[in-house]
C-alpha cells in the first residue's frame, strides 16, 4: 500500500489523477475507515492522506457566515465559540459524539462523506442548511448538503474531488439536538434529530426538523412541519405526516417500529414542552 | 487485529516517543498500536476491541488522546507520542496513577493505562472536574470488570491532600 499525504490542493490533485480510481482511498481522521479496515474490508493499494491539507483545517467567521474546513475534529468544532453560541444543535451533536479520543481525531469532513444515516453532525447540518464546498483540479462548486448525499455511503462526490468546506448561515436560529442510542455514549444513534426554529408571541414562526437513522439519508420532515404550524393543535392527527415520510429499517439496533415510535415521541415531547 | 496488504510498502518513519526521537523502518499498512507494542515493546498499551469502542489502546498524540488501534503508524511521522510508560517522572508515579492504587482503582488492570492517561488529559484541562464531566470524559473507555466508581474516585480526588 503506497501512503500519500500531499500538502497542498495542488499535490493532492496530481497524486489523485496518478493513482487508478478504485484503487486509492482518501483518509480524514480514520475513525470510520480503520474499523473497516480492522473487520476485514482489503486496505486500497494507494491511500492519500488529507490531513496535511493545512488550509482545510480551519474556522473563519464573517458576518453572515461561518466557514468550517472540511477536516476541522469534533473536537475543534465543539470547542468553538460560535459553534456553541449560535449553532447550538450542532454543537449538542458534537458534545454527545463517541467518546473524547474519537472526537480528537474524527472529522465533519469525514463524517459528511461517509454519509452514514445515523452520522450525529448530519441532522444538525441539514437543519441548518448546510452549503458544501466541493472542489476539484479545475473548478469548484457548491452543494447543499441535502443534494450531496444520495443514500447510505453515497454521494455526489466527483471523481478527484474533494470536500473542502462546510458554510453555514448566521441566521441566529434557535435549534436543540437529540438522539437515542442503545447507550448513553459510545453507540450508534437509534434515532437522531435536529429542530431550528424561531418563535414570537404566538408561537413558532419557523420550524425545520431533520431526522435521521430513519431513512437511508437524513429527512427533512417538510410536510409535516408545515402542517404543523399551519394548525399545532392538531399535533396528535398530523404526526400521522411523519409516519409517512419515514422510512426506517429493522437492524441489529433496533426494529423500524420502535425507531418510528421513539421519532414521534422525540418530536412529540419537542412541540409540548 | 493486525492488518495486512498483499502489496506492502515500506516508509522511513520519525517520531517522538515518551521525550525521545524514534527512527524505523515500516510497512505503511502497520498501525500505531502495532509500531508501539510490537516494533518498541511498550506494552502498557493494550488492545481489546481493536475497532476504535473500548479506549484500552488510548496514547496521548500531540497532547491529545486518541485510540492507537484507529491510526497508522505512518500518520504519527513527525508527530509527539505519550505511552503510559512514558507518564511518570522516572520512578514516580503521577498523583493520579497514586490516586488509582489510593482508591482500589484498578481491578484487571486491562482498561486502566487508557483511563490514567484519559483521566490525566481531563485534569490538565480541568484540574478540580465534577463526577458528570469525569463521566463524559471517560465514555470512550470502557471496564468490563465494572469497576468505574473507584474509577471515577479515583480521578475525582487525585492529588487531594489526606
Amino acid at each position: 500500500m503506497r501512503y500519500y499525504s500531499p500538502a497542498s490542493l495542488k499535490e493532492f490533485f496530481k497524486i489523485s489523477s496518478q493513482c487508478p480510481n478504485g484503487q486509492k482511498t482518501f483518509l480524514a481522521g480514520g475513525t470510520d475507515l480503520m474499523p473497516c479496515y480492522e473487520q476485514g474490508t482489503p486496505l486500497p493499494d494507494h491511500l492519500i492522506d488529507l490531513k496535511h491539507l493545512r488550509d482545510l483545517h480551519s474556522i473563519s467567521v464573517t458576518e453572515n457566515t461561518l466557514i468550517i474546513g472540511a477536516l476541522t475534529t469534533i473536537q475543534d468544532l465543539h470547542d468553538h465559540p460560535l459553534i456553541q453560541g449560535e449553532f447550538v444543535a450542532l454543537y449538542q451533536a458534537t458534545h454527545e459524539f463517541a467518546g473524547a479520543q474519537i472526537r480528537h481525531r474524527g472529522t465533519i469532513g469525514g463524517n459528511i462523506c461517509n454519509a452514514s444515516p445515523a452520522g450525529d453532525l448530519l441532522p444538525p447540518l441539514y437543519a441548518f442548511d448546510a452549503q458544501l464546498i466541493l472542489t476539484g483540479p479545475q473548478a469548484e462548486r457548491h452543494l447543499p448538503i441535502h443534494e450531496f448525499i444520495l443514500g447510505p455511503g453515497k454521494t455526489a462526490l466527483l471523481e478527484n474531488e474533494i470536500l473542502t468546506s462546510i458554510s453555514l448561515n448566521r441566521k441566529r436560529l434557535r435549534s436543540q439536538f437529540q438522539k437515542v442510542g442503545l447507550r448513553q455514549s459510545m453507540a450508534i444513534s437509534v434515532v437522531n434529530l435536529a429542530c431550528t426554529w424561531e418563535e414570537d408571541e404566538d408561537g413558532f414562526s419557523m420550524l425545520e426538523i431533520a431526522a435521521g437513522a430513519v431513512a437511508p439519508t437524513v429527512l427533512i420532515l417538510n410536510a409535516f412541519t408545515r402542517a404543523y404550524l399551519e394548525n399545532p393543535k392538531k399535533l396528535p392527527k398530523l404526526l400521522q405526516l411523519i409516519d409517512e415520510a419515514i422510512a426506517p429499517i429493522d437492524d441489529i439496533r433496533a426494529t423500524a417500529n420502535y425507531r418510528r415510535m421513539v421519532l414521534k415521541n422525540l418530536i412529540w415531547a419537542f412541540l409540548t414542552k | 487485529m493486525m492488518l495486512y496488504h498483499p502489496k506492502p510498502d515500506r516508509f522511513n518513519l520519525s517520531l517522538t516517543v515518551n521525550g525521545e526521537v524514534v527512527e524505523r523502518e515500516i510497512v505503511t499498512h502497520l498501525r500505531l498500536l502495532d509500531f508501539l507494542r510490537d516494533e518498541l515493546r511498550l506494552t502498557g498499551t493494550k488492545e481489546v476491541c481493536g475497532e476504535g469502542e473500548c479506549g484500552a489502546c488510548t496514547i496521548i498524540m500531540d497532547g491529545k488522546t486518541v485510540n492507537s488501534c484507529l491510526i497508522l503508524a505512518v500518520e504519527a511521522h513527525g508527530h509527539e507520542i505519550i505511552t503510559i510508560e512514558g507518564l511518570a517522572n522516572m520512578d514516580e508515579l503521577t498523583d493520579l496513577q497514586r490516586s488509582f492504587e489510593d482508591h482500589h482503582a484498578v481491578q484487571c488492570g486491562y482498561c486502566i493505562p487508557g483511563m490514567v492517561l484519559t483521566g490525566e488529559k481531563l485534569l490538565d484541562r480541568n484540574p478540580h472536574p465534577t463526577r458528570e464531566e469525569i463521566k463524559h470524559e471517560l465514555s470512550g473507555n470502557i471496564c468490563r470488570c465494572t469497576g468505574y466508581h473507584k474509577i471515577i474516585d479515583a480521578i475525582e480526588h487525585a492529588g487531594d491532600t489526606e
